[in-house]
């Protein structure tokens, strides 16, 4: 969906760009503008769904005014959309420029619709065991919120999609050989699991926080209309390093479809992580790993298959054990020391 | 030694498992070379052995190929591995079990399959074992029993003459110090050794053998 971001004074990035793929994890430190990135792509989701405006100045201020510029995929691959922000905190509008030939109003419209559906999730034990106030049925909360009644509403509405989470939560977690979405007396949905070879069956109030992160990851990565851009933040959260693994891949039914599964439609993929174990699964595909770099106050993005020398780095080691080394980036920044003091480095002098 | 090496300041970096070890093994590589030196990469780190011999080959052609760092100084704990002798030495010898052999030789076969890069030949090889940890290092002339000698002989007896935890209890008062206890104790304990590291290379050859390393730079 989205081919590029290139952000102007957004936040901690001042003069940032970053290629997206389908499928794109983020590794970085603290406050390396990971989060901003996924800020700037639901800020421009959230304008998306006002009418274009043909009031947007084109060009004008520039200097210290925040921007992002979105260049698109195909079938959208001519449109360039343009986020102008008044201040660095407050975006208030979009600009859609097609670059090739007279704009199509009708592609514009199917772009708008799409572009609106982005969505971004960070999950919370507390918000996964709550209903979702106020929201559809069908849609998750992005604290994870609403988790039983999507999953119900989907048992009755898309008993394929149903099919494919059960699937997944029963092969990633193993110790269960049954789940369910059904109603309770108050008629509340809730999420039913039966412990292998106990007749016990616990509900999804009762499970670890891991163990809903989980149910949440499937329930996104089986959606039956499944947004254009689709963030996770922390995807590793609550999950032991041997889930990662069935998380990821039903992450990448949802961003590579064809693999064996048909599946209605596909999501483009955002994830952060801190976990050196999710990192180690993606040592075949490093295009498809941002490296966020902080400077200062400012921060930059660089795609792992971007770093010299890779193949010949990752000989013999872990991904995750390299990015620890601090050898490819995306560690926090440390002051250049000699002996116990901070020095900068001076112009000569000897200590004898 | 000094005489015969620039008045340029070095530019080394330093992969060890710990912000506070990598304080204090900048004051004794200081002490060692007499002068004060740069240290390039400051956020290089290790995972603990094994992951230290893993990234080290990473390491070092990332300092070659992208900093003008002219050495770098690897330290680790030698734990319950065998301790580096001098019969290690000896010419094309390799002891699978001892890490001082172990780092040398990934040392020794990385640089060699690089290309000379930004001026300089190779990355320069600068490599300790702490044994069985640098808690020992910290501890050394405050207790004469606590040396690489001592521990080596037990080994050989098959009855230890301390723990590691003994070590760091003795350090830090408790083996779970946090880091920056543990950074200002460190600092403080190889302060003793500013001056003259004699002792500590004495009763410590996996230490001397860093400051064997480190006087054989003739950085400039
Ligand atoms: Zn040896």
């Amino acid at each position: 969906m989205i081919a590029s971001i290139a952000f102007h004074n957004f936040k901690a990035l001042r003069s940032a760009s970053v290629r997206l793929e389908r499928f794109n994890l983020l590794i970085g430190p603290n406050g390396s503008g990971k989060s901003s990135l996924i800020e700037g792509i639901m800020r421009m989701g959230a304008l998306a769904r006002l009418p274009p405006s043909e009031a947007v100045p084109d060009g004008e201020g520039g200097g210290d005014r925040a921007e992002v510029r979105f260049r698109l995929t195909p079938p959208y691959a001519a449109w360039e959309v343009v986020m102008r922000c008044a201040t660095r905190d407050h975006c208030d509008a979009l600009r859609w420029i097609h670059h090739a030939g007279p704009e199509n109003p009708v592609e514009r419209e199917a772009l708008r619709e799409r572009l609106r559906s982005v969505r971004r999730y960070e999950f919370e034990q507390a918000a996964m065991v709550r209903g979702g106030a106020g929201l559809p049925d069908a849609e998750l909360a992005p604290d994870g919120a609403n988790l039983a009644a999507v999953i119900h509403h989907r048992r009755v509405a898309h008993p394929d999609a149903y099919e494919r989470w059960r699937r997944d939560v029963l092969r990633a977690l193993p110790e269960y050989d049954a789940v369910s979405a059904e109603t309770d007396a108050e008629g509340s949905a809730v999420i039913r699991l039966r412990l292998v070879e106990e007749a016990e069956v616990i509900t999804h109030q009762d499970l670890s926080h891991g163990s809903l992160c989980a149910l949440a990851i499937f329930c996104l990565a089986t959606d039956p209309s499944p947004p254009a851009v689709l963030c996770i933040e922390d995807l590793d959260r609550g999950l032991h390093p041997r889930l990662l693994r069935e998380a990821r891949d039903a992450l990448y039914r949802l961003s590579h479809p064809g693999n064996g599964e048909a599946r209605p439609g596909h999501s483009q993929i955002v994830a952060t992580t801190h976990s050196p174990y999710l990192l180690d699964l993606f040592r075949e595909h490093p295009e498809e790993v941002v490296i966020a770099e902080k400077h200062g106050r400012a921060s930059t993005f660089r795609r792992l298959c971007d770093c010299p020398d890779l193949a010949e780095m990752m000989a013999g080691v872990s991904l995750g054990d390299l990015w620890y080394s601090g050898v490819i980036g995306g560690v926090p920044e440390e002051p250049e020391t000699g002996g116990a003091e901070v020095r900068t480095a001076p112009g000569g002098g000897s200590g004898s | 030694m000094a005489s015969n090496v620039s008045l340029r300041v070095a530019k080394l970096a330093v992969l060890s498992e710990s912000p506070a070890d990598e304080a204090a093994f900048g004051i004794l590589i200081e002490a060692v070379l007499e002068r004060p030196f740069v240290r390039v990469r400051a956020n290089l780190r290790a995972r603990g052995w094994p992951s230290v011999l893993q990234v080290l080959p990473a390491v070092i052609r990332h300092l070659h190929f992208n900093t003008d760092a002219q050495g770098l100084v690897v330290v680790v704990d030698s734990d319950d591995s065998v301790v580096h002798t001098e019969a290690h030495d000896a010419p094309d010898y390799f002891h699978p079990q001892c890490r001082m052999c172990r780092l040398r030789a990934t040392f020794r076969q990385t640089v060699k399959r690089l290309p000379p890069a930004r001026g300089r030949e190779r990355v320069l090889r600068g490599v300790g074992v702490a044994v069985p940890a640098v808690e020992a290092w910290y501890l050394c002339g405050r207790d004469a029993r606590v040396t690489e000698e001592a521990w080596a002989s037990g080994q050989a007896r098959g009855a230890l003459p301390y723990t590691r935890g003994q070590l760091k209890e003795r350090i830090y008062g408790t083996d779970r110090p946090s880091l920056e206890y543990a950074l200002r104790r460190a600092v403080a304990e190889v302060e003793r050794f500013r001056r003259d590291t004699r002792r500590l290379e004495h009763d410590f050859p996996g230490f001397a053998s860093l400051a064997h390393d480190l006087r054989s730079w003739t950085l400039g």
